[in-house]
């Protein structure tokens, strides 16, 4: 069963920015979606769009059958937004935060008191339970504002950058969390993130978009291609040298104009290691001067860069 | 049901933040017990017997004034280090959400007003027109705090940050004191003046609480009319608190 269906959303605010441009997508019921964009693609817009925070200018969206424009109140119900930055009330305790949630959903006490006291366990939250809100760290914050927001049972949880500026840990046991999450409580998830890795462990389904308009969407098998294939990178000491050796370095390895990036050309591995040992040999047999040579994982950048393209005037 | 939760998590900011209590109340009980001590015997001459009972009124709605400049600081520190965006997205009406914050700055207002009261029967303040004139007086209170917990929270949604808020706030309240009947008898004024103290509406309130604490008998018109015209002003500022939290969604 479809989630959500967003249909050529536009979103252009009153100061004349437009964040969304005829968005298309499609989220099913029970999945992890991630939506996947560098800042400024239009994400947090997105997220503020369906969670009815703000009216999208035109395009329909759709949130289990009701227009969120016309039936915002009815779908305020089904779901609850964890934003980048938390929104926990400090002057209340941890349990009075999770109580004041559930009452505005109005959930009946003795059932709030259940799904409290399951929710603090399912986050670990027990040992934090006799100090004060104020005192926690980021991380237990956010584990907190998490577990508040499903207080609700929402159909829909909306997770906007949950794990930006943790540290490799943290962002692993919220990848745990999330999935515990969808898989204990059924629960749709819908994260926006700029990490590749972090959508490519956690989707069902990943939908990549720029510019506030979608790139690509499909499942991590079915964006391999884009998402786990090796980079060769060749660090030069000038953006001369790297365009110097641009040219001819083409009749060795197969080469895009949009590789050359500014001190450095980074291509996708089409022979694997031959590519890489090919390349170093030239460069060694010319007495070429450069920094490194390496394979690595592509990042953001490198998949837009492959999806459009357009990057590569500015690269030069 | 919205409004009562966002009232309780709204009386556990004040309790939580109890000098807001503290701040607001000492200066009205500064001139109640020390300028009114001091400039009591000066107000003898021109016929004022209880000076404290004088200023009573006056100081009420000051207390009024300092509550609600403390409500409308609500809004900055719930939204960077609270739900006021989360609210905005579960299913809480918007007038819920303004009435629940206002409701706050009412009870506030009448816990500190209470206590002045209690520290006026030291000086043999006693209210003349009987029970009917309390329950007038509070009605009166009510409003008058309500509508300015209204007109706060809408400004607060205007201004980008607490330090603007809490000048405009000072710039509002003073002058708005000063320039009403808080202190001194309407009859002694002339000019424009008096034109100036008699378009503040809060002079029409303190006269009117003045009269139903120093007389016995209760004039009804005067009531009525300081009644009218506090509901229109609650209208138009809880109307515009409305407006003002719509649009924080309507970028």
């Amino acid at each position: 069963m479809t989630a959500i269906c967003v249909k050529n959303l536009v979103k252009k605010y009153k100061n004349g920015v437009q964040a969304l441009d005829s968005l298309t997508l499609t989220v099913n019921e029970g999945e992890i979606f991630s939506l996947l964009g560098p800042n400024g693609a239009g994400k947090s817009t997105l997220i503020n769009v369906l969670t009815t925070f703000l009216r999208p200018t035109s395009g329909s969206v759709i949130l289990f059958g009701k227009d969120a424009a016309h039936e915002a109140a009815a779908i305020r119900t089904e779901i609850s937004c964890v934003a980048q930055r938390t929104s926990i009330d400090s002057h209340l305790s941890l349990t009075e935060n999770m109580m004041f949630q559930s009452r505005l959903y109005r959930v009946p006490k003795p059932e709030a008191q259940k799904r409290m006291k399951s929710l603090i366990s399912c986050f670990g939250l027990e040992r934090y339970l006799k100090y004060p809100v104020s005192s926690y760290s980021g991380g237990v914050k956010r584990r907190l504002d998490i577990a508040l927001n499903m207080m609700s049972k929402p159909k829909v949880l909306f997770l906007d950058e949950p794990t930006v500026g943790m540290d490799i840990q943290s962002r692993m046991a919220m990848w745990n969390m999330v999935k515990k999450i969808r898989n204990d409580f059924g629960t749709t998830i819908f994260l926006t993130t700029h990490y590749l890795e972090e959508a490519d462990q956690l989707s069902d389904t990943i939908c990549i978009m720029k510019n506030g308009k979608e790139v690509l969407q499909g499942s991590p098998n079915g964006l391999r291609e884009y998402l786990r294939q090796d980079m060769l990178k060749i660090n030069f000491p000038s953006k001369e040298e790297a365009r110097n050796c641009f040219e001819p370095l083409k009749s060795v390895i197969e080469l895009k104009e949009s590789d050359l990036r500014h001190d450095k050309i980074i291509t996708s591995l089409k022979n694997g290691h031959t590519d890489l040992e090919k390349a170093n040999r030239w460069l060694l047999e010319h007495d070429i001067p450069f920094l490194g040579i390496e394979i690595m994982q592509p990042t953001l950048e490198d998949v837009f860069i492959r999806l459009t393209g357009e990057d590569a005037k500015e690269a030069s | 049901m919205g409004v009562l939760t966002l009232l309780q998590r709204d009386i556990k900011w004040r309790f939580h933040n109890a000098f807001t209590i503290v701040i607001t109340i000492l200066q009205p009980m500064l001139w109640l017990v020390l300028y009114s001590a001091v400039a009591g015997q000066a107000m003898q001459g021109i016929g004022i017997e209880n000076y404290t009972a004088f200023i009573l009124p006056g100081l009420i709605v000051l207390v009024c004034f300092g509550t609600c400049s403390s409500s409308g600081i609500m809004n900055y520190l719930m939204k960077t280090d609270g739900s006021f965006y989360r609210i905005l997205i579960a299913p809480v009406q918007r007038s819920s959400i303004v009435l629940g914050q206002v409701l706050e700055a009412v009870l506030c207002t009448f816990i500190e007003v209470a206590i002045m009261c209690v520290v006026s029967l030291f000086f043999s303040v006693k209210i003349a027109s009987g029970f009917f004139g309390l329950l007038v007086i509070i009605l009166l209170v009510f409003m008058t705090s309500f509508f300015m917990a209204g007109l706060t929270y809408a400004i607060s949604l205007c201004l980008p940050n607490e330090v603007l808020y809490e000048t405009v706030m000072n710039a509002i309240v003073l002058p708005i004191f000063f320039l009403s009947t808080a202190l001194f008898p309407e009859d002694k004024l002339s000019g424009g003046l008096k034109i100036a103290v008699n378009l503040n509406p809060f002079t029409h309130v303190i006269n009117v609480l003045r009269n139903l604490i120093l007389q016995g008998n209760i004039v009804t018109h005067d009531v009525i009319l300081a009644i009218l015209l506090l509901a229109v002003l609650c209208l138009i500022s809880f109307s515009w608190a409305l407006h003002r939290l719509k649009k924080e969604t309507s970028l």
